[in-house]
């Protein structure tokens, strides 16, 4: 059985996934902790939470300081002493005692560290790690060396976003381990992670559901290259799908670059609970009258044009014309950004699609699709997703060291090409298997990257360094074939 | 304003023998130093691949005989000189290096960017019309030099500023009055020319400058030089380019060479050239990476220093960790400024006939 929960902002959808579909709808209300108390039945859990995370990313009163240290070449402003070089040996040690009164002078909720070429030797952000340990617990330490990826001003800003949500992430962690001990989180790249991995890097739960919806319109439609259009209560989505797979972006945030990947994405400020004014708001006030809110929705005007979602007597209060207006001018916006896409076809998600896909779909000019549990989809494409990662290897044979994804470990000799790219398929095998994964979905590893170079000292080879990145893609795992 | 950077994963294949100095690390460390200062993806930085040069563009430079020699030496291994053997496939490397300089000279000249830097291997300035040495095979800032002029350029300023004298490209231009060639080098060093009193030849005469200096030379003379001698030829000849070839084996670090030139030094100097190029062509100017061989010392971050001043990127942030200051002294020779100085007055004076600003 394959269990895929998706918090959303209104509700939290549930699906499980066992030869058949089934899926149920938990308004947030009640709690994610109801919603887990709803899995009883055995099976993998993948669990999809970013919606959370997007609203505390949202606050900007929380106070991120940021430790950086920037080495060699380009300085910043508000670096600190501390440089490892591109080999990663430490050629400048930090000073604990400028740290020290850096962190008395400012005072905050989280630190995030950064220091250049910390991904080829972590030892100066550990370092300044214990430092900031006497001011801030360590939900709210936020490292940069565990991105792995050669980049440091994008490393940077994920790392103070990491720092801003690490907490958030060690609660949901610890509040879903209670109820499932086993479960996997899914990421804004559609791959299954675990809460481990996440700690490390709380990014990857950014903005997860039009992954969550492009694998989910996937699975159940068989479609390949089509447009998910996703009703949500705040926001409507349009998920383009190429060859079955969506593509992937830099996620940016505040403006800035990160090192995150996301699933790419229009998403349109309208859904089932955007205000209703003289015609639709870009703006959520709660939920529907018919569901208990104090000011009238999508939802409402739908009621007022026949339709019996919730207690849709209480929808009464909104003027006809106006419920009319809305509706007409919400398939207008989105039948526009739907044409501008040119899909194929187009496939309708969410609880309003069955009402409202129809009618954009024709105002596109486009055919569409609803498929069954296409109020659930985005639970579904968690529940169905395969555990998918990235390993980044850089090895140094003249220094006996091998970094996987920031952590440094020991090796002997460096090999030749092959034999390296063997020994990073058999760790991101063994790592991608101690996470959860179904063994049908290792056959396909696929290698991004392969350099290598002899380092030549006094006229002599005397050892070789390699930089490797290999991965599970993400995807539909086998099991759910 | 965007800076182009001329670059290619194949420019990393070239290697002559698996220990050659001229190796494919040299650049390898330098992309990772770029990668992880995040240029690659900064807004005024644009990335471009380019084309290899043609034959007929090659052979505007050098003999055909030589590129013969080339191509059949590629096919089988061949040797020039014991600095420059030719390894299997080297022609098209060298092709694609050469290509990596003509792409950065006519995306500048057409205006596709505003400066360029070409990081290119294997180098050239060693090479001359007939023959490759030093481990360079083509000459890959004359034959871009000679491809801007095809395209229109009438006079192009070369400032070599790699640590050798760049004897090839000195040759290429010696008797051409359209290109003013002007190398900074160490002296005594490879490959031992570039005297003062090598000054071209017929119609060509005062239009080569040649700047010896001595080991442990450092920041304070490269800019004396730049400010007394290079920049008034260069407002007085009034190019429509300006190309630098940037060999970065003037660091303190590099272990070929005796001098004493800081990474921000390095990179102040770039921004005086590109100040220059502002106030006499339009800002064009174009680098080409020649040698520079710290790879594990400062080559990466000097490197990347120079594309922080043709980006114009501030290079007051340009730091070396603290703890090769005293590598920096050891390296300087406090005498060295003066003997700059004198040799830069005896310069003047021989250029005089040919120069108002030395008359």
């Amino acid at each position: 059985m394959l269990i895929g929960m998706d918090v959303g902002g209104t509700n939290t959808d549930v699906a499980f996934v066992d030869g058949e579909t089934a899926s149920i709808k938990v308004p947030n209300s009640a709690g994610i902790d109801t919603a887990l108390s709803r899995i009883s039945r055995p099976g993998r859990l993948a669990v999809s939470t970013s919606t959370p995370l997007n609203h505390l990313l949202a606050e900007r009163d929380r106070k991120i300081v940021t430790i950086l240290i920037p080495g060699m070449g380009l300085f910043y402003e508000g670096g600190m002493k501390g440089a490892v070089n591109h080999c990663g040996d430490i050629v400048e040690d930090i000073d604990r005692d400028e740290i020290d009164r850096f962190l008395r002078a400012n005072p905050a909720d989280a630190v995030a560290i950064a220091g250049k070429f910390s991904v080829r030797n972590p030892a100066l952000e550990m370092a300044a790690a214990e430092c900031a340990c006497r001011y801030f617990p360590k939900e709210r330490i936020a490292l940069s060396h565990p991105l792995a990826v050669l980049d440091f001003p994008a490393r940077i800003v994920t790392t103070r976003l990491n720092a801003r949500i690490r907490e958030e992430a060690f609660r949901l962690v610890s509040l879903i381990g209670q109820r499932k001990k086993d479960f996997l989180f899914f990421r804004g790249d559609g791959g299954l992670t675990t809460p481990e991995n996440v700690l490390k890097d709380p990014s990857v739960l950014y903005n997860s559901s039009p992954a969550a919806v492009a694998l989910g319109v996937h699975y159940l439609t068989g479609l390949k290259d089509c447009l998910a259009v996703d009703i949500g209560g705040t926001t409507t989505d349009l998920v383009p799908l190429e060859k079955g797979i969506p593509c992937t972006e830099e996620l940016v945030y505040g403006g800035e670059r990160t090192v995150t990947r996301v699933v790419k994405a229009e998403s349109l400020p309208f859904g089932g609970d955007s205000v209703i004014a003289d015609s639709i708001e870009p703006k959520r006030d709660g939920n529907a009258l018919a569901f208990g809110g104090r000011l009238p929705t999508l939802t409402d005007a739908l009621n007022r044009a026949g339709y019996e979602i919730g207690d849709f007597r209480a929808s009464l209060s909104l003027r006809l014309e106006h419920a009319e207006k809305a509706v007409d001018d919400y398939c207008s916006i989105v039948a526009a950004a739907v044409a501008a896409h040119d899909p194929p076809k187009i496939a309708g998600c969410g609880y309003l699609a069955p009402i409202l896909v129809p009618e954009i779909a024709r105002r596109a000019r486009k055919p569409f699709v609803i498929p069954p549990h296409a109020a659930c989809a985005n639970a579904v494409g968690v529940a169905v997703s395969r555990v998918s990662l990235t390993l980044f290897a850089h090895f140094d044979g003249g220094r006996g060291r091998v970094v996987m994804n920031g952590e440094t470990g020991k090796i002997d000799r460096v090999g030749d090409d092959d034999e390296l790219v063997a020994i990073c398929t058999a760790e991101v095998k063994r790592r991608a298997l101690a996470a959860g994964a179904d063994p049908r979905d290792l056959d396909d590893i696929r290698v991004l990257h392969c350099s290598s170079f002899d380092v030549v000292r006094g006229s002599f080879r005397t050892s070789r360094i390699a930089d490797i990145v290999v991965q599970v893609a993400p995807g539909i795992t086998a099991e759910a074939r | 304003m965007t800076t182009g950077l001329i670059f290619d994963r194949e420019f990393l294949l070239h290697e002559q023998s698996p220990s050659h100095p001229e190796r494919r690390e040299r650049l390898s460390y330098t992309i990772d130093q770029i990668e992880e200062a995040g240029l690659f993806h900064h807004p005024r930085i644009r990335v471009s691949r380019p084309p290899r040069a043609t034959r007929e563009q090659v052979e505007r430079v050098h003999h055909p005989e030589y590129v013969r020699f080339l191509e059949e030496a590629s096919r089988r291994g061949g040797f020039i000189d014991f600095d420059t053997v030719v390894p299997r496939g080297l022609l098209d490397c060298a092709l694609l290096a050469a290509g990596g300089a003509l792409h950065a000279g006519i995306s500048v000249w057409k205006g596709d960017f505003t400066n360029a830097f070409a990081l290119v291997r294997p180098p050239g300035h060693h090479a001359r019309a007939g023959t490759g040495a030093g481990f360079c095979y083509l000459n890959n800032m004359a034959i871009m030099v000679r491809h801007l002029q095809h395209e229109g350029v009438r006079k192009v300023l070369v400032l070599d500023w790699d640590a050798h004298h760049g004897d090839g490209t000195q040759s290429i231009f010696y008797a051409d009055p359209s290109v003013l060639f002007t190398s900074i080098h160490q002296k005594p060093l490879y490959p031992g020319s570039g005297d003062i009193d090598e000054t071209g030849e017929g119609p060509g005469l005062g239009y080569t400058v040649n700047m010896p200096v001595p080991p442990g030379t450092g920041d304070v003379s490269y800019h004396y030089l730049f400010d007394t001698v290079i920049a008034p030829l260069a407002r007085e000849f009034s190019p429509d380019i300006i190309a630098i070839s940037a060999g970065q084996d003037v660091h303190f670090t590099d272990p070929l060479t005796g001098l004493a030139v800081s990474a921000r030094g390095y990179a102040e100097l770039v921004r005086k050239a590109v100040m220059l190029a502002d106030s006499i062509c339009n800002g064009k100017l174009v680098a080409v990476l020649e040698g520079g061989y710290s790879v594990e010392g400062g080559l990466p971050y000097t490197n990347l220093g120079i594309i922080a001043a043709l980006a114009g990127l501030p290079l007051e942030s340009i730091r070396e960790p603290a703890g090769y200051q005293e590598i920096l002294l050891r390296a300087t020779d406090p005498s060295a400024h003066e003997r700059v100085c004198q040799t830069a007055g005896e310069l003047r004076k021989l250029l005089a006939p040919h120069w108002n600003s030395f008359s």
